[in-house]
């Protein structure tokens, strides 16, 4: 009975409830208890409600709107484990941020959290959208935490996600009322409103020059509010072009760019987030190129990433908050030598800079090649390329330029207390996990992430990636780089880190479209003043003649003599007898 | 017999042991110049070491671009590619740090 109760509500109203109590509860530690116990909780329901029955998939929460069936819970072997990856970041955001003593963040990051997988779990493209909307608002808040510099950022994120939202719901009309079904299932990108649709998801997927509210807004949220934004909206966008867009042939091209061009971005950034933010849009670039090859193996390679991902970013992202946290700054350029002050977080930041790496035996190695392989098998040979290029841009910036600036290269001088206990408990969990879901058999659990996977066909028994040649070439990879690295810094060809701000796309809306409008706006202005000013001039030149004409001591008012007037008359007769007969 | 001489802390290093963490005492090697510089060698052996591995673990199913080090070869320019050509996109790419007009783009600490 009580099961049957809590498995007609999707799970994600458990965090949502919970983030609305919240807002009312002024104790910070109540609200960490539900911070860090509502996830879990999730997490909990999610396994009760799908291992609690029989079938692979499990459809529940139906009820109807405005005669349209939905179903607002569809937990099946693909969308289950973005939700245990979301349960569990939720609740390593909340260990990491029980320090902070904000209201706003804590209602924010539960109801964020509960609108992620509420979107994860949606059957139908309405539930989708209103989590997908819910998911928008709640974690703008998130953003305005970094302080008042955030405002412009946020307000920009939101305009970004609106307008993906606004898509998604003309792509989802459009489509419902041409199959006449609003299942959220394949779409495919010739679906009517198909096009629409893939938009809104790669807007939230960071598809290249819709790229920029990412390294816009993560960087300048608070330390714990670009934790909790690295984690849900990226991730949710690659569940929906999995879940609506496998094998969509032009996705590996994105996703081939995506991976390509924040490589160069990163190596010139100075703010060490804003780095591991554009490392974000390279490996989604990964997850959106296996989106789009769609094969058993690369849907595998994908989910999987997305598991490793979450944790390694989540521990570099918190790694770096926690030097931000100590340090007051984030700058390459102003850091330096910090092993020496907070030595457990450089060891969780190296492990974190690995696991991206790829390094046998680290997260990423086990995840990563999966795509690759999928890639390569698929014959993509250029895509592939592209991808080792990656690859290698990976370990620029976050396997070398973000451990080596924050805690080795020179010493700055700072002396500062290691990270507060909770922020190295955190990471403590991410990186033990990043290294034991890649360790084979009876001492790692990477049999559980395999086993997880949305195929098993080609799960743990089709995919080994500890073979030889695979453990050798990719050390050759990592060697080949960092001694490029060591190489380029020995020789000073490494460029400096400096302080700027480097022009990405957003320049197009934030300088060239602002001026535009400015422009537009001071044309406005002193067209206004011409108009007002001819306005103003031409009525007061009628009125002063009509003044001149009717006004006592106008024209019509003076005495004439008569024989003018018998002149004026006559001259008007003759006038108009000139008129009736000639014309 | 000679005594031994028990080996002596400069007052730089008193001071650096003093202000650094416990835990990162023993690891303080790390940052001596010396020790950084020379450095190279243990990637440098390592990219030799897995390029001969390379010659006995063959990939299975190779592109065409693969031979026993390709990805050595691959690691090395591609890497270098992308440090190299920050020099000019820095140039290009660079503006002052006010240059939207909203001040520092550093986030904020928690409350």
């Amino acid at each position: 009975m009580m099961f049957d109760f809590l498995t007609s509500f999707s799970p994600a109203f458990i965090l949502i409830v919970a983030g609305i109590i919240s807002a009312f509860i002024p104790s910070s530690r109540v609200r960490k208890i539900l911070l860090i116990g509502a996830p879990a909780l999730a997490l909990v329901l999610i396994n009760m409600i799908f291992y609690g029955q029989d079938a692979n998939t499990y459809l529940g929460g139906k009820m109807s709107f405005a005669g349209i069936e939905l179903t607002t819970i569809r937990i099946d072997i693909l969308s289950i484990i973005w939700g245990y990856i979301f349960c569990l970041a939720g609740v390593l955001n909340g260990i990491y941020g029980l320090h902070e003593k904000c209201k706003i963040t804590d209602t924010s990051a539960l109801i964020y959290t509960g609108a992620a997988i509420g979107a994860v779990f949606a059957g139908d493209l309405i539930t989708l959208f209103i989590f997908w909307e819910i998911l928008a608002l709640s974690s703008v808040f998130i953003v305005w935490r970094g302080g008042p510099k955030s405002y412009p950022a946020g307000m920009r994120y939101l305009a970004m996600h609106i307008l993906s939202g606004v898509l998604l719901l003309a792509g989802l009309i459009i489509y419902g009322r041409a199959t006449g079904s609003y299942a959220f299932n394949n779409i495919g990108i010739d679906a009517p409103g198909g096009k629409l649709m893939l938009l809104a998801f790669g807007i939230k997927a960071g598809f290249p020059l819709l790229h920029n509210w990412i390294q816009d807004a993560y960087p300048r949220s608070s330390v714990t509010g670009t934790v909790i934004l690295a984690v849900f909206s990226t991730k949710l966008a690659i569940y929906t072009l999995a879940r609506g867009f496998a094998g969509t042939e032009l996705l590996i091209y994105v996703g081939a760019v995506m991976t390509v061009f924040p490589v160069f971005f990163a190596v010139l950034e100075n703010d060490l987030r804003k780095v591991l933010s554009y490392s974000l849009n390279n490996q989604l670039g990964f997850m959106v190129a296996g989106v789009g090859i769609g094969t058993q193996l690369a849907l595998n390679g994908v989910a999987a990433h997305v598991v490793v991902h979450v944790l390694y970013k989540g521990l570099l992202l918190m790694s770096m908050g926690a030097v931000l946290h100590r340090v007051g700054t984030i700058k390459a350029s102003e850091l330096g030598g910090l092993f020496r002050s907070m030595p457990y977080t450089a060891l969780f930041c190296m492990i974190g800079a690995a696991a991206i790496s790829s390094v046998p035996f680290f997260g990423g190695f086990v995840a990563k090649s999966m795509i690759l392989a999928a890639v390569f098998e698929e014959g993509h040979l250029v895509v592939l390329a592209m991808l080792l290029f990656a690859s290698a841009g990976v370990l620029e910036h976050s396997g070398i330029k973000v451990p080596y600036f924050a805690f080795f290269a020179h010493d700055s001088g700072k002396r500062v207390k290691e990270a507060p206990w909770n922020m190295l408990a955190a990471m403590g969990i991410g990186a033990f996990l990043c290294i034991y879901l890649a360790i084979p058999g009876p001492i790692g659990g990477m049999q559980y992430l395999y086993a997880l996977l949305p195929s098993e066909v080609a799960g743990q028994a089709a995919y080994n990636p500890y073979t030889g040649y695979h453990i050798v070439f990719q050390m050759q990879l990592i060697m080949a780089a960092v001694f490029a690295f060591t190489l380029l810094r020995r020789f000073g060809l490494y460029p400096p880190e400096r302080r700027a701000q480097i022009l990405d796309f957003d320049w197009v809306y934030r300088r060239f479209g602002l001026s535009i409008v400015q422009w537009g706006n001071a044309m406005w202005t002193r067209l206004g003043a011409v108009i007002t000013y001819a306005w103003l001039r031409l009525f007061g030149n009628i009125g002063k003649r009509l003044y001149q004409v009717f006004s006592p001591a106008g024209a019509f008012s003076h005495d004439a003599p008569s024989g003018i007037s018998a002149i004026l008359i006559a001259g008007m007769l003759a006038a108009t007898l000139f008129i009736v007969y000639f014309l | 017999m000679a005594k031994l001489e028990k080996p002596t802390l400069s007052p730089e290093e008193i001071v650096e042991r003093t202000e650094s963490h416990p835990m990162a005492v023993p690891f303080l090697w790390l940052g001596k110049a010396k020790v950084q510089r020379n450095f190279i060698f243990i990637p440098f052996f390592g990219m030799i070491l897995f390029s001969i591995l390379g010659y006995f673990y063959p990939i299975s199913s190779p592109a065409p671009w693969d031979f026993w080090f390709s990805y050595s070869v691959i690691g090395f320019v591609s890497y270098s590619f992308v440090v190299l050509a920050a020099w000019p996109l820095f140039k290009l790419l660079s503006r002052p740090e006010n240059y939207y007009g909203e001040d520092s783009d550093e986030g904020g600490n928690d409350v």
